[in-house]
């Protein structure tokens, strides 16, 4: 929104040229919908936005805005968001990619960057499965689970990620579906104007290797918006019990909203520079540092 | 008198020795002596044994020397642990603690007849005269002053200094055990005067520090504004650095969760405009591979600083080696190449680190700095550098007709592309790791790739002309030749001093890059030479073999190669080249014979 209050940013604004190489029918499509809506709601132009991404189905989603993009390598685009943002605290700093990147190989970053509280949206597009690699098992697949990695069914507890990101502290957590375009681009929206690290979870089906309860249909049978169910997202204790239901549930909305947000990283370290800044040395005698006197 | 001594000292920790060294090198540099202190420990956090060597002389100084001229033990079980570190020879004067019990003629130094040995109660005299044995480091610095005529004002005035906060008391305890250290040294004289000739430069200036802060002061002076990392030994001290002055610059600094996430980082805030940095050691930069990768294929300046240490893996933490010179220069998969420069002393970790940016900026590349443990721990004293003659080179930055249908990766002449940052207008496009087009678009067309890789390699062509980067001494005809980098380089550099002085018509090539290999500078330093050694502390020879994958080498040049911590000794390299003259002249008394 302009000063004046008139939107000066359309959705297709957004939108690269770049074609998607997703299946037809991926829930990616209606995710990058969701995020280009998002944008325009909030009006930062394009430039201002770097968009970064890991490896994946996913990941290739900032290279269909017209934000500068970053699709980087697996699992690292949490330190590299952090490392734009600090190095540019103006900048609008999103972060995106898939179960397995943010998840598996990623997995110990996202803590991180929680206790740090930089101002970064992270969306995770969480379809249970690895696509592009066609079809193993992911972090967040159900236990049992047949895939060409599990033929036998999967050993393993599935990582809950509302609860993940909840445990550590995080200050905005929420889940949306493809499924509901309007909610999904309105909880991106609140997300990127959270004043610190936020977390959006979405349901994504996979049309090629999903399993059929995750697709469009199946999700619609189990989601439930948290406001139907009179959810207070000031509440993280009541966030944690319903953030149990991951998996069974479909719950959509804000889990979690500090209702307090604490300073950001971002704000610590402009303190910081501020009150030292007076104690610099020219740059060019920086080296008196080293004379003993 | 004497122009020139090395000073070797160990004991338990907690006895003061590195301190001690650090009062003795600073006491040097008050006087206008040039020094050099390097330390080492055991792997142990608290405790243990410790060590350090300072070398201090009237000339400036290439390496920290090779045999001890004097031999500093509290203890003879912790002393005995640095043998390779703290070599006595029959020229060595050997002060010891007399309560070890251990009569002068029975010391433990088997198959050595030291120059002098002298038995000395320290400890008895920390705690008759400072009321504790924790002042045995002050009864060493006097002893130092009253043998060998270095710091007897300057050590206490830098004591005093240091221990102001401490109360007065604790100053004049330490006063007491100094002069008693002194009055000892007068009463029992050498055999040999071994002081040191008054230094022409007392009273100047002289800067005092370590190739791990000179790097990160670079850094900063160079623009860098961003540092992530991970605690690393040896180079974590850059990172400390950066934590204390970077935020005066409106910089920031990220300790990150792991390697990884360091690199990541900086990797991140390169794109977003900023002259960015990460270093660490061995391990770390294993782990960084895939970042170095990325920002290549992506064009991102980067600075990586290696510390070396002993490898594989987790090695010899503490100790220094030049192994990782395949891994700097080859680490990360698919073709790539990565430009590798090493310091070889602390002053010009500060032109070097300076350079890497200015590389790393006007290549769009990552530049990887190969320090050592020895450069980067090693105090030396250096006379103030004049910083205004460094150029700052910053990366070319897209403009007017640049932004209308911009395209990042856009094919030029020399290969450079105008890099736009996020928050340009017009600038957008996708950085990636995937292949891409000139606008950033990802590809998977080989042929797209095959022209990709020839921008991305093809422009560190006119790098290998920069002849600055090389430093040939000696005779540029010689048939004898040396090449050596980093910390060795000191050493040879040395090595050719007395070489010469002995009448070998001998070269010298420091190359402070590494990588890519510039064939055109060894091909012309190499054309007179029939014979020659490339010395360096590897198990499998990497340098050698780097520069035998690049260029025809001559016959005669071997590989001079080590690992581990012992460092070469300038002798042992001398000894070596005479060794090559004699074949030499065999070889032609051979061709001189009649031919059958």
């Amino acid at each position: 929104m302009s000063a004046t209050g008139t939107c000066e940013y359309q959705p297709k604004d957004y939108k690269s040229d770049l074609k998607p190489i997703w299946c037809p029918g991926c829930g990616d499509f209606s995710v990058v919908q969701g995020i280009y809506r998002a944008l325009a709601a909030v009006g930062r132009p394009p430039h201002e936005i770097a968009f970064v991404s890991g490896i994946g189905c996913s990941s290739r989603i900032p290279g269909y805005t017209t934000a500068y993009g970053f699709n980087s390598v697996h699992g690292r685009s949490l330190p590299i968001a952090q490392g734009i943002k600090l190095a540019n605290p103006d900048l609008l700093v999103l972060a995106a990619g898939g179960d397995g990147d943010g998840f598996s190989i990623g997995g110990g970053h996202i803590a991180h960057l929680i206790r740090r509280n930089m101002d970064i949206t992270y969306i995770v597009m969480d379809n249970q499965i690895y696509g592009l690699t066609k079809g193993q098992l992911s972090p967040t697949s159900q236990k049992g689970r047949v895939t060409c990695t599990s033929r036998f069914g999967s050993l393993e507890e599935p990582v809950n990620p509302l609860l993940y990101v909840l445990a550590y502290g995080a200050g905005f957590v929420a889940q949306a579906s493809p499924t509901d375009l309007v909610g999904m681009a309105a909880t991106i929206e609140e997300a990127i104007r959270y004043p610190g690290f936020a977390f959006v979870n979405i349901q994504s089906p996979c049309v090629t290797y999903g399993e059929e309860a995750q697709q469009i249909k199946g999700l619609k049978a189990i989601s439930e918006t948290l406001a139907s169910l009179g959810h207070n997202p000031a509440d993280r204790l009541a966030a944690m019990d319903l953030a149990q239901h991951y998996g069974e549930k479909l719950h959509l909305g804000v889990f979690y909203r500090n209702p307090e947000p604490p300073p950001t990283y971002g704000d610590l370290v402009k303190e910081r520079q501020v009150l030292l800044s007076k104690d610099a040395l020219p740059k060019e005698r920086i080296l008196d540092l080293f004379i003993k006197k | 008198m004497r122009k020139d001594l090395v000073f070797g000292m160990a004991g338990s920790g907690g006895d003061g020795i590195v301190s001690a060294g650090d009062s003795l090198l600073q006491a040097a540099a008050a006087e206008g002596y040039h020094g050099v202190m390097t330390k080492s420990f055991g792997s142990q956090i608290r405790g243990g044994e410790s060590s350090c060597r300072v070398r201090i002389s009237t000339e400036p100084i290439l390496n920290p020397g090779g045999n001890l001229d004097v031999a500093v033990a509290l203890n003879w079980e912790d002393f005995l642990k640095f043998g390779a570190e703290l070599p006595v020879s029959g020229t060595t004067v050997v002060i010891y603690e007399a309560a070890t019990g251990i009569p002068e003629n029975q010391i433990p130094l088997v198959g050595v007849t030291p120059l002098q040995v002298i038995a000395v109660p320290i400890a008895a005299m920390a705690k008759e005269t400072a009321g504790t044995e924790r002042a045995k480091n002050t009864v060493v610095l006097g002893l130092i002053a009253g043998w060998f005529g270095i710091g007897a004002v300057a050590v206490m005035k830098g004591i005093r200094k240091k221990l102001a906060k401490k109360g007065e008391e604790l100053v004049e305890a330490n006063q007491r055990a100094f002069d008693a250290g002194r009055a000892f040294a007068m009463e029992h004289p050498l055999k040999a005067s071994m002081n040191v000739v008054a230094s022409e430069t007392k009273g100047q200036v002289k800067l005092i520090t370590d190739g791990n802060d000179m790097c990160a002061a670079a850094a900063i002076f160079a623009g860098c504004q961003f540092f992530g990392g991970y605690p690393i030994t040896p180079s974590t001290e850059i990172m400390q650095f950066f934590t204390d002055h970077v935020w005066k610059y409106g910089g920031s600094v990220l300790q990150a969760e792991d390697e990884i996430a360091g690199i990541g980082a900086a990797v991140g805030a390169s794109f977003a405009g900023k002259k960015s940095m990460t270093a660490t050691s061995g391990p770390g930069l294993s782990l960084k591979s895939e970042m170095m990768g990325l920002a290549s294929i992506a064009e991102l300046p980067l600075v990586i600083v290696d510390v070396q240490r002993g490898g594989p893996s987790t090695g010899l933490p503490t100790k220094t080696e030049q192994s990782d010179l395949f891994a700097a220069c080859f680490s990360a998969h698919g073709d790539v190449i990565r430009p590798v420069l090493a310091p070889t002393s602390v002053a010009d970790m500060f032109r070097i680190t300076i350079e890497a940016f200015n590389i790393a900026e006007h290549y769009q590349t990552p530049v990887i700095v190969l320090s050592d443990q020895e450069i980067a721990a090693r105090k030396e004293t250096l006379d103030p550098i004049d910083t205004t003659q460094f150029k700052i080179i910053n990366r070319l930055v897209p403009a007017g007709a640049d932004l209308q249908d911009y395209k990042r990766f856009k094919q030029t002449d020399n290969h450079i592309s105008p890099i736009s940052h996020p928050g340009m207008i017009g600038g957008t496009y996708l950085a990636s790791g995937i292949e891409h087009v000139e606008s950033g678009a990802p590809t998977n067309s080989g042929s797209v790739h095959a022209r990709m890789n020839d921008k991305r390699t093809k422009k560190f062509e006119p790098l290998k002309d920069r002849k600055d980067l090389f430093e040939v001494t000696g005779n540029p005809n010689a048939p004898i030749a040396m090449v050596a980098w980093g910390s060795i380089a000191g050493v040879c550099r040395e090595a050719l001093a007395m070489a010469q002085a002995e009448g070998l018509d001998v070269k010298l090539l420091v190359p402070y890059l590494l990588y890519p290999v510039a064939e055109g500078v060894y091909n012309d330093f190499f054309a007179s030479v029939q014979k020659g050694l490339v010395i360096e502390q590897t198990h499998l020879a990497q340098t050698f073999k780097l520069l035998r994958m690049h260029i025809d080498l001559p016959k005669g040049l071997k590989p001079l190669a080590r690992s581990g911590a012992n460092p070469f000794l300038p002798s042992e390299i001398v000894a070596a080249l005479k060794t090559l003259v004699s074949e030499l002249q065999r070889s032609h008394e051979g061709n001189l014979q009649p031919q059958e």
